[in-house]
């Protein structure tokens, strides 16, 4: 297992200085190499677990158990960096880790021919669209060999022609690296599409109400009856904790 | 007197800002005009020319120190407060200290430094320094959280933070906090100059040619640093308002 929570509370103070909880008793696995995806309602405390997940921000208790070493993240806004081009924010984490300039403009070159982005290295956020700059974030994470790759919403901010595209890109990848994805989304047929496991949390406190496994064969035909009965039976599901 | 400067991130203000200049050049056109046809109907046969453009050099040249003292100290307070955890606690610490009027101070800086070119210059340091701290120091509190996160993940921790991330995120910022904290420079040196009036300057010019009825040397005098303002506008914010424009557009 690449992560291990086993209850997992978090509260914060609001304005008040009352202690609201937000995450409670949050339990589950992660197996390394797997696609996970974590859908529930907006305000269940979804991205606050990826942050508690990368330890960028503390739980109040419970145990997290990380047997990662490299994670890196895509996130729904993007993220990138305005300063700096495509080429720049794609070598970013190497430049962090001291890598020489030739190497990790080299790596991050061949990453941005990986996502289809070869020809806008110097472009600056600014100058690409919404799914380009995802590209750019996508990048970005691989450069660094992640061994966990969190993405939180990625396709949340994207058309559904660019989605689709990125989803098949992403799947590509996710087979040639073999690396963990953790894949916070709100789409019920995203999840279903991409994932090995869905996780369905609810709202008020988040709590983790199923864990359900995705048994159907890849390449995932997403007009199939099968499909179609996971995607019911999983928005059965949400409907009730909702 | 604009004391600080809420720092919009945005393309456009820098967008308008640029609009703005293209004005100052047709206002600028119409000044050195005037300036022109004053000189040849012999409105400025009684300046010292040479006196002025000493005093203008004194006084331009105390506004250049302070400034470059108050960008060092504004940007460094600014990152390691942003850098610090404890910026949430000091921010409203900051906020009373830069409402304290500047003008009400300089006995204090009188008392300590003497009626001197090193207590202009460092009063003037005192009035320049807020506008380029609050304007760095909101940059970095309303970064997006995405942003510090992705910094933090890909390695932007501890003292590299800074170079990596909190500076090039409040560059914009130090620019527009420059630009209000320059225009407040120039009203805290040429006002000290009044005060000490006993000392080279562009404020003790003025103020000797006002009581001795020199009226044409104080006209004189205005033009002068208007089209100084306007060339340092032009030479120096000017482009680095249009890379900034470029690079950060949202």
């Amino acid at each position: 297992m690449i992560l291990v929570l086993s209850r997992v509370c978090a509260s914060f103070h609001d304005e008040g200085k009352r202690s609201s909880c937000v995450l409670k008793d949050i339990s589950f696995s992660i197996p390394t190499g797997s696609f996970v995806s974590l859908i529930g309602p907006s305000g269940a405390g979804k991205s606050t677990l990826t942050r508690i997940i990368l330890d960028l921000m503390p739980h109040t208790s419970g145990t997290i158990v990380r047997n990662f070493s490299r994670p890196a993240m895509v996130f729904q806004n993007y993220a990138l960096f305005p300063w700096l081009t495509a080429l720049q924010n794609v070598a970013f984490g190497l430049k962090m880790d001291g890598m020489p300039r030739a190497e990790r403009e080299k790596i991050a070159r061949e990453k941005l021919q990986e996502v289809g982005l070869e020809h806008f290295e110097s472009h600056y956020p600014a100058a690409l669209s919404g799914g380009q700059r995802q590209r750019v974030g996508l990048a970005r994470a691989l450069a660094i060999s992640p061994d966990l790759l969190i993405m939180d919403e990625p396709f949340s901010n994207l058309d559904t022609i660019t989605a689709e595209a990125l989803k098949a890109d992403l799947l590509k990848i996710w087979r040639a690296y073999g690396m963990t994805i953790f894949m916070v989304n709100h789409l019920i047929p995203d999840a279903i599409e991409l994932s090995d496991q869905v996780l369905v949390m609810s709202a008020r406190p988040g709590r983790i109400q199923e864990t359900i496994a995705i048994n159907l064969t890849r390449p995932r035909d997403t007009r199939s009856e099968r499909f179609f009965k996971e995607v019911d039976y999983l928005t059965e599901i949400i409907r009730n904790v909702s | 007197m604009i004391r600080s400067v809420t720092h919009l991130q945005s393309g456009a203000w820098h967008r308008a800002h640029l609009i703005r200049h293209k004005r100052a050049w047709l206002i600028m056109a119409c000044v050195v005009i005037v300036m022109s046809l004053l000189a040849a109907s012999g409105y400025f046969s009684g300046v010292d020319w040479l006196l002025l453009g000493n005093a203008v050099l004194h006084t331009t040249y105390r506004l250049a120190i302070a400034y470059g003292i108050a960008l060092a100290l504004g940007i460094s307070i600014a990152l390691l407060v942003g850098w610090s955890p404890f910026s949430d606690t000091l921010f409203p610490f900051f906020d009373i200290l830069q409402n304290i009027p500047s003008f009400a101070l300089i006995p204090l800086f009188i008392y300590f430094f003497g009626y001197t070119s090193q207590m202009i210059i460092l009063f003037a340091v005192s009035s320049i320094l807020w506008p380029i701290l609050f304007a760095v120091l909101t940059a970095i509190k309303n970064a997006h959280r995405d942003l510090s996160d992705a910094a933090t993940i890909f390695g932007a921790r501890g003292l590299r933070r800074i170079q990596y991330y909190l500076a090039p995120l409040s560059f914009p910022a130090m620019l527009t906090g420059s630009i209000v904290g320059i225009a407040i420079g120039w009203e805290s040196v040429i006002g000290a100059e009044i005060i000490v009036n006993s000392i080279t300057g562009f404020g003790t010019f003025i103020s000797s040619a006002s009581m001795s009825g020199v009226n044409h040397a104080t006209t004189a005098g205005i033009l002068v640093i208007l089209v100084i303002v306007f060339v340092i506008n032009r030479i120096v914010w000017a482009p680095l308002l249009s890379e900034s424009a470029k690079r950060y557009a949202e």
